[in-house]
């Protein structure tokens, strides 16, 4: 197990369960390794912490929990990027913000890929799309 | 930052597989054409600038807000 110092407290993890973003985050391209951390609360919200810069955290969902139809289909040149074969699962996560008067919106615009087997994942920008970078949480 | 001046019809080409061309100047707008390799990312400055804004915003955040909401959210697949 290793130690590092986030602006939440103390975290311990285990080198092997590393989620690797080869490119890093769009503006955070030097940031390449994270840790999930289980949110303390049940729920669809979770988020990840940047070994290499305790200040850096997100907070990410799976946007299907929202919008039933959400669909990123990852190109072949990504799927290189993400040390993927062929077959293995691919989730398409969304970049939460919590805005200061607490609305949440989901980054549909630029999902993050994310593949289980490598441990591997990359933020892609979708062209031509409908989705909006700011989208409301629906609420119920 | 190199500045050149190319006509509609006249191009740039960069490194070995990126193809630049001009297709015409209208109104105030440059219509660009690019051949490049499928797997070379071409976004809109604003579209890129947009992106990474949102998330240098997407990382100010508190744990406590967090906990609260986790609690007020939906999750469509928790129910049957």
């Amino acid at each position: 197990m290793k130690k590092i110092q986030t602006r939440f407290g103390e975290v311990e993890y285990s080198p092997e369960q590393v989620l690797h973003f080869p490119q890093g985050l769009i503006g955070f391209e030097d940031l390449r390794d994270f840790i999930v951390m289980p949110n303390e609360k049940q729920g669809p919200l979770f988020w990840i912490q940047s070994v290499e810069d305790p200040e850096v955290a997100f907070v990410l969902t799976d946007p299907t929990n929202f919008f039933l139809d959400y669909r990123v289909v990852p190109e072949k040149a990504e799927l290189q990027k993400l040390a993927m074969a062929e077959g293995d699962d691919c989730f398409a996560l969304s970049v939460v913000t919590v805005h200061p008067d607490r609305q949440i919106t989901l980054n549909l615009a630029a999902p993050v890929l994310f593949a289980p087997a490598s441990n591997r994942a990359m933020q892609v920008i979708l062209e031509k799309t409908h989705y909006q970078t700011r989208t409301p949480l629906p609420t119920a | 930052m190199l500045v050149l001046t190319r006509k509609p019809g006249e191009g740039i080409i960069i490194g070995d597989n990126i193809k630049i061309t001009v297709i015409e100047v209208k109104g105030g707008g440059i219509r660009i054409g690019i051949d490049a390799p499928a797997e070379m990312k071409i976004h809109r400055q604003e579209v890129y600038d947009r992106i990474l804004a949102e998330n240098k915003e997407a990382t100010q955040w508190n744990l406590a807000d967090l906990n609260e909401l986790s609690d007020k959210l939906p999750s469509r697949k928790d129910k049957p």
